[in-house]
């Protein structure tokens, strides 16, 4: 008997082994389904996203939600940007949280279509004509429309435009020297030309965007470097790291350690002229008391007749429905709302952030001081290309190290080194 | 029969155990010779080439591990003189003594996200309280930004953090040390330093053993401290195995983020027995 029980015991415990050797299990396909959407707009519906600075926003655009249809709840799934970036994939794809969700463009918004999370949104020709086409693209899988992109952002250095035209600047450089004699001008006036986070690497590797949109060979290059079709030690990217270089002497003292928020604060105290990250961040500068007017300006890295591009913009805050949501019905019925020209206008005027629905109109101040950028020669953010992580941070680390005082050169060579192993 | 009936106690402790360490542990060594992305239906499997990879060729990797050992040479060494300096200090039963404990136990009981935020403004290079401590004497830095430095500021932070807790082990142990052995010391005419030196200091070997390997193994695992003040995922200066293990896994290299984690477990297994070895000597 005790033999038995230890034998039996023996065999639980290699049955147990071996179910847990028994490998990865999930969906055998990739599903994109869609069957759900003609289901019932009712029950608690999770709506998974990262900013959490639009709570109070999206709280509002929920309660009109309700209130068109009070067989609904609509329940904000918030986690950090950060955090957001790296586990939302795995917190949705189970289905229990996310049956509306978000994705950022690039990398994120690929693995999640990659695993099937999404679902079509192809035959959704009504929900569609709402947003402008050009927009959402960033959205689109090949074939299949399988998010849509809702913010439109402006990843370029913000500007207070009272202290630059304090200091006689209302006609901006267009080309590198002019840039140079800008923030060496600015320094003279004892004023910080540049706050830089370099520090928070998520908002430090905004400034690769305009850095490289002038300089890179192909409007695609970025991606290219996990295909090893570019390298970081080629010449043109050596070059954009020196003109980092070249950014030393004009980014405020320990950029290297500075986070976003304090960035933001030396920039709404005016301590500071210009802040490198983006018109997403209007919004906090207004909450740490700015009161001046906000404006944005790209670097051109090269001379004014070789400048291709303007700034740079994003189409990002990736709306989408969860392929194994048991509520699509009420997915599909909150993306709808979330469409409605009105109710874009409340977010985007709430949340200081254009939109990429149609017919909005932007009340908001620093909208409007942005609005001109919407229709300038700008290209699509270049830095969500990269699909992998590591080779991202390879890049981006290697412009934080020669802000901080790394050659250009090692630093590329690094940065490739580190490409070439994880590619 | 009541000794078989005994025997199924343990049962249910087994089970969870079994559930939630064993098969995990050995899931997470399955997928460390595959290919697995962590949502495929299929993956290949590749032997050992994660590990021959993750030992010769990735340079994050081993980036990680030399930025760990300097973070854990700087808490064990700081943070174990420190609670040891402490808890001789407050060995007296006094008032004063007790408050002082739950002064300088209080950071333990906080967030690490908590303590992440507190000294990511200490450290800022233009408002930070260091900054402005240091700066009228001539120093400066950017902190969490100086590639050669940042990961030992974030073990300075890790001390203050933990100092306390690693206080309260060594206070009980140099309690147990019978009084007697002071006094007779006392009547021999030995100095307090004489009286650490020859009876605390011995007499606390257990306690420094189990100092030394917790705060080995804490500092192998400061993840969320890294992360609320490096950001995610965390410059090359500030990256250490937890969070190079994370960053793979959220790169959807499960099966390789399964054979770091074989690696750290291995590198974390080493380091405390060498450490314990070391103890033992330094206490014969």
């Amino acid at each position: 008997m005790s033999n038995l029980s230890r034998r039996s015991l023996l065999f639980a415990a290699a049955g147990s082994a071996l179910a847990a050797c028994a490998g990865p299990g999930g969906d055998d396909e990739k599903s994109t389904s869609t069957e759900g959407f003609d289901g019932p707009v009712e029950g608690q519906l999770s709506f998974a996203h990262w900013r959490a600075e639009d709570k109070d926003v999206l709280e509002q655009i929920i309660a009109s939600f309700v209130a068109k249809n009070p067989k609904v709840t609509v329940r904000q799934d918030i986690s950090p940007s950060n955090d957001y970036q790296t586990t939302a994939l795995q917190k949705i794809r189970g289905g229990a949280v996310g049956d509306a969700f978000t994705a950022f463009r690039g990398a994120q918004f690929t693995q999640i279509a990659g695993a099937g999370v999404f679902a079509d949104l192809s035959g959704q020709a009504d929900l569609l004509s709402k947003y402008d086409g050009k927009l959402i693209a960033a959205g689109n899988d090949k074939t299949k429309q399988l998010g849509l992109p809702y913010q439109l952002v402006f990843n370029m250095p913000v500007t207070n435009v009272d202290l630059l035209a304090k200091y006689g600047y209302t006609d901006l450089p267009k080309d590198w020297d002019g840039f140079l004699g800008l923030l060496d001008g600015l320094k003279a006036k004892g004023v910080t030309p540049i706050a830089w986070p370099g520090g928070d690497a998520a908002n430090a590797g905004q400034l690769l965007n305009t850095m490289v949109m002038n300089n890179i060979p192909t409007d695609d290059a970025l991606g290219k470097f996990e295909t090893g079709e570019v390298k970081a030690t080629d010449e043109w990217f050596v070059n954009t790291l020196k003109q980092y270089a070249q950014l030393r002497p004009y980014v405020q003292n320990g950029a290297n350690g500075t986070s976003a928020e304090a960035a933001a604060q030396l920039f709404a105290t005016q301590k500071a002229a210009l802040l490198a990250t983006g018109s997403f961040q209007a919004g906090a500068v207004r909450k740490l008391g700015a009161k001046f007017p906000l404006g944005l300006y790209a670097p051109i890295t090269t001379t004014a007749d070789k400048a291709k591009y303007e700034g740079v913009f994003n189409a990002t805050f990736i709306l989408g429905i969860n392929a194994k949501s048991s509520k699509q019905g009420a997915a599909l019925a909150w993306l709808k709302h979330l469409a409605d020209p009105a109710v874009a206008a409340l977010y985007a005027n709430g949340t200081s952030q254009h939109v990429t629905v149609k017919d909005v109109e932007y009340t908001n101040e620093d909208l409007k001081s942005f609005a001109p950028w919407l229709t300038k020669k700008t290209l699509l953010a270049p830095r969500f290309q990269f699909n992998n992580l590591d080779v991202r941070s390879a890049i981006e680390n290697a412009t934080v190290q020669v802000v901080g005082g790394t050659d250009p050169a090692k630093a590329a060579e690094a940065a490739q080194r580190v490409i070439d192993q994880k590619k | 029969m009541k000794q078989k009936a005994l025997l199924l106690f343990p049962v249910p402790a087994l089970v969870l155990y079994g559930a939630f360490f064993v098969l995990p542990a050995v899931q997470g060594l399955q997928y460390s010779t595959t290919d697995w992305d962590g949502y495929s239906p299929s993956f290949q499997n590749v032997g050992l080439d994660n590990f021959r990879r993750v030992v010769t060729a990735d340079d994050q990797f081993s980036n990680a591990l030399g930025n760990n050992l300097k973070f854990l040479l700087t808490v064990v060494l700081g943070q174990t003189v420190l609670a040891l300096f402490l808890a001789v200090l407050l060995a007296a039963r006094s008032r004063g003594s007790t408050w002082l404990r739950g002064l300088f136990f209080l950071p333990t009981i906080l967030s690490s996200v908590s303590v992440a935020f507190v000294w990511k403004f200490i450290y800022d290079p233009n408002f930070g309280l260091a900054d402005q401590l240091l700066r009228p004497l001539g120093v400066t830095s950017s902190y969490l930004g100086d590639e050669q430095k940042a990961v030992f500021f974030v073990g300075f932070a890790q001390i203050w953090f933990h100092a306390g807790q690693m206080m309260i082990i060594y206070l009980a142990g140099i309690n147990q040390i019978p009084a007697e052995l002071y006094e007779a010391a006392r009547t021999d005419g030995a100095g307090r330093w004489q009286q650490f030196r020859h009876i605390t200091w011995p007499l606390v070997a257990p306690a420094t053993a189990l100092v030394v390997a917790y705060t080995t193994i804490q500092s192998f695992k400061a993840f969320d401290l890294i992360l609320g003040l490096a950001g995610n995922p965390p410059r090359s200066a500030l990256d250490i195995l937890s969070t190079r293990i994370y960053t793979t896994f959220a790169n959807n290299q499960l099966g390789y983020a399964a054979a770091e984690s074989v690696v750290f477990m291995l590198a974390i297994a080493l380091v405390t027995w060498l450490q314990n070895r070391a103890t033992r000597l330094a206490h014969r």
